[in-house]
């Protein structure tokens, strides 16, 4: 799901002095409200449960982290934990690395391939056949990493995969994919796009069915051929939700999908080097080995980095047109 | 000349098209290939497009070996996926109706204590602390949807099907009398039934597809989803051995390893391809209006 696209109105504006009648203050007030608190209480506990409280667990950082004591009731460990992790940067900078060189890499790539398709669509006249097409390449969308990864297992596998007999095919010799943390990449990047070009497609379609068929006209009265009607027509309509999804996207550079690398890779150990993003680390090392010191730095980290981005990205966003901020 | 060049063109056009959605479709034929595969030729030739040696025997391994794991995670799977969406549809309209309501004085806080989710989150660590070791998610049923029941961007796409619905319906209800309760449950609900479609369709395909939450929390097989049972076979290939050397019709055979990963890949995808023809305008509506205005 893309955390950023939401519409502006969408968003509470703090200060609403309306001379709208609203329900009472005080007891009566409360009466009047207890259906709606109610309704939204369901709603309010999931928040608080599983986004609030670990906002809180946040000061895991400053803990050394035993089991019986927990988050609130483990002693007290100063700076500790942030001497751990300024003295072992290496791990924090390549796990940052990694989650924003593969954020960039799919970010880039997504949205060519997603533009590509939709800008091609629009030049196609057969109803049907756009349809099924478009049909068929959302459908990987639909898909779990962990199924991909099987498929790509075999499509990659040393000795059984068909990568590997094409390549032998042409006299490239095998490749093992498995133990290339660098082509590894290209792999992950290819599987980005197969899964969600198709998704990101549909939106700029949208957005081109809406364009006023009068310009085309009088692009071809001028003599404008295809492709430069496409170039100075289309992609120009484009660029205005090419840009704010851009600048949206910015807002989730430091997270990482822990489905998706451990689906694919199955955190095989010689693709870490590529693959070993924050959120494979912290899982990695915390939930896995038990060890929480450094995990807790990092993840306040990413939490306080993360919130800066989007707060940039925002900002950049309402920068570049009023309507689409945020908040 | 021009017209020449642009019939050059359309077909680079077509082509295209058709080449990426054939890629799109290619991992699905050779899932099905390879489970259709026989094990020796799959595993001395590698896998290939059209089935290597025509064989149900993958299939059949499976389900005499296997049978109570897939079944057993096949409902898992049913289960979260089914008890998940009419709940987590439950409790986001009700918080989408609540932040619709124009005369709640409060609805600007609940909007944005839903919307401050998306900005800042605490991350993995103390949300799998919380989860295990105060909530006891761990190892039970519950733990696998509970966690997924508020989307928050769902709930935005729902506020906005139901602020399409003109206010007057609400107000000459309340004047006759109705409750929120009512409201929501016999007007609201009913006529916001496209935008309840569309977010029921999101919130199915996250829990049957979902990794994270059996990934965190589950070590119990009996709580594998079909989705985590998947996984376990990938990530340890002797996973399947565990039920060698089975007896299919007298003969003993060595177990599959290689088809059965591409026949559990079909049976997983399966559910899903076969509805996906008519649920996926849903999904492109869903797309549509939740994405940002072009």
């Amino acid at each position: 799901m893309q955390d950023g696209a939401v519409k502006a109105q969408d968003v509470p504006h703090t200060a609403t002095h309306t001379s709208r009648r609203r329900t009472g203050k005080g007891w009566s007030g409360f009466r009047k409200d207890s259906p709606l608190l109610l309704l939204a209480l369901p709603g309010l506990l999931v928040l608080i449960l599983f986004a609030y409280l670990p906002m809180s667990g946040l000061i895991l950082v400053f803990k050394e982290y035993n089991y019986n004591g927990g988050i609130f009731g483990s002693p007290w460990a100063g700076w500790s934990n942030f001497e751990f992790f300024f003295s072992s940067m290496d791990n924090a900078i390549r796990a940052t690395r990694n989650t924003v060189m593969l954020n960039v890499l799919y970010m880039l790539t997504g949205t060519f391939f997603s533009v590509a398709i939709a800008v091609i669509l629009n030049e196609l006249r057969g109803k049907m056949f756009i349809r099924i097409t478009q049909s068929v390449m959302f459908f990987p969308y639909f898909i779990s990493w962990i199924v991909i990864g099987a498929v790509l297992f075999s499509l990659l596998d040393f000795d059984k995969g068909i990568a590997n007999k094409l390549l032998t095919a042409v006299g490239a010799g095998p490749i093992d994919w498995y133990a290339s943390p660098w082509l590894f990449v290209v792999v992950l990047v290819l599987a980005n796009i197969w899964k969600s070009a198709g998704y990101g497609a549909i939106i700029y379609y949208a957005v081109l069915q809406g364009i006023d068929p009068a310009y085309y006209e009088a692009g071809r009265i001028d003599g404008a051929s295809r492709m430069q009607l496409i170039m100075r027509i289309t992609i120009p309509m484009l660029i205005p939700s090419i840009i704010l999804l851009t600048l949206l996207g910015i807002g989730g550079m430091l997270k990482g999908d822990l489905s998706m690398i451990m689906g694919v890779t199955f955190l095989n150990p010689l693709l870490l080097p590529t693959t070993d993003i924050i959120d494979v680390y912290v899982y990695r090392t915390a939930i896995r080995s038990g060890e929480f010191g450094f995990a807790s730095a990092i993840t306040l980290y990413q939490s306080i980095f993360g919130f800066v981005l989007v707060l940039v990205a925002n900002k950049l966003a309402g920068w570049y047109d009023r309507d689409s901020k945020l908040f | 000349m021009a017209t020449h060049d642009q019939r050059g063109l359309i077909a680079v056009f077509y082509g295209s098209i058709v080449f990426f959605s054939l890629i799109c479709l290619f991992p699905f034929v050779l899932a099905v290939s390879g489970s259709l595969s026989t094990e020796s030729r799959l595993a001395a030739e590698g896998y290939s497009l059209l089935p290597r040696g025509f064989t149900l025997d993958t299939y059949r391994f499976m389900f005499a070996s296997k049978a109570t794991q897939i079944f057993q995670a096949y409902g898992v799977s049913l289960f979260v996926t089914v008890v998940g969406t009419i709940s987590a549809v439950l409790v986001t309209t009700a918080y989408a109706y609540v932040i619709t309501v124009r005369s709640f004085r409060y609805r600007n806080w609940f909007a944005f204590i839903a919307y401050f989710t998306m900005l800042f989150s605490g991350g993995t660590l103390p949300w799998y602390i919380l989860a295990t070791k105060y909530y006891h998610l761990d190892d039970k049923l519950v733990g696998l949807f509970v966690p997924y029941l508020l989307n928050v961007f769902l709930m935005y796409l729902q506020a906005n099907y139901f602020r399409s619905i003109p206010h007057e319906v609400t107000e000459s209800a309340q004047m006759d009398g109705a409750g929120h309760m009512r409201i929501f449950f016999s007007i609201m609900l009913p006529l916001g039934r496209v935008g309840l479609v569309t977010i029921s369709l999101f919130y199915a395909l996250q829990f049957w597809n979902d990794f994270y939450l059996p990934l965190l929390l589950v070590s119990d097989q009996n709580l594998y989803t079909i989705q985590y049972m998947m996984y376990s076979m990938m990530a340890n290939i002797q996973y399947l051995a565990s039920g060698a050397n089975t007896q299919i019709s007298g003969v003993v055979i060595a177990p599959p390893l290689e088809s059965a990963k591409m026949a559990m890949t079909c049976l997983t995808v399966l559910p899903i391809a076969i509805l996906y023809p008519f649920l996926q305008r849903y999904f492109v509506k869903g797309i549509i209006v939740g994405s940002v205005k072009g």
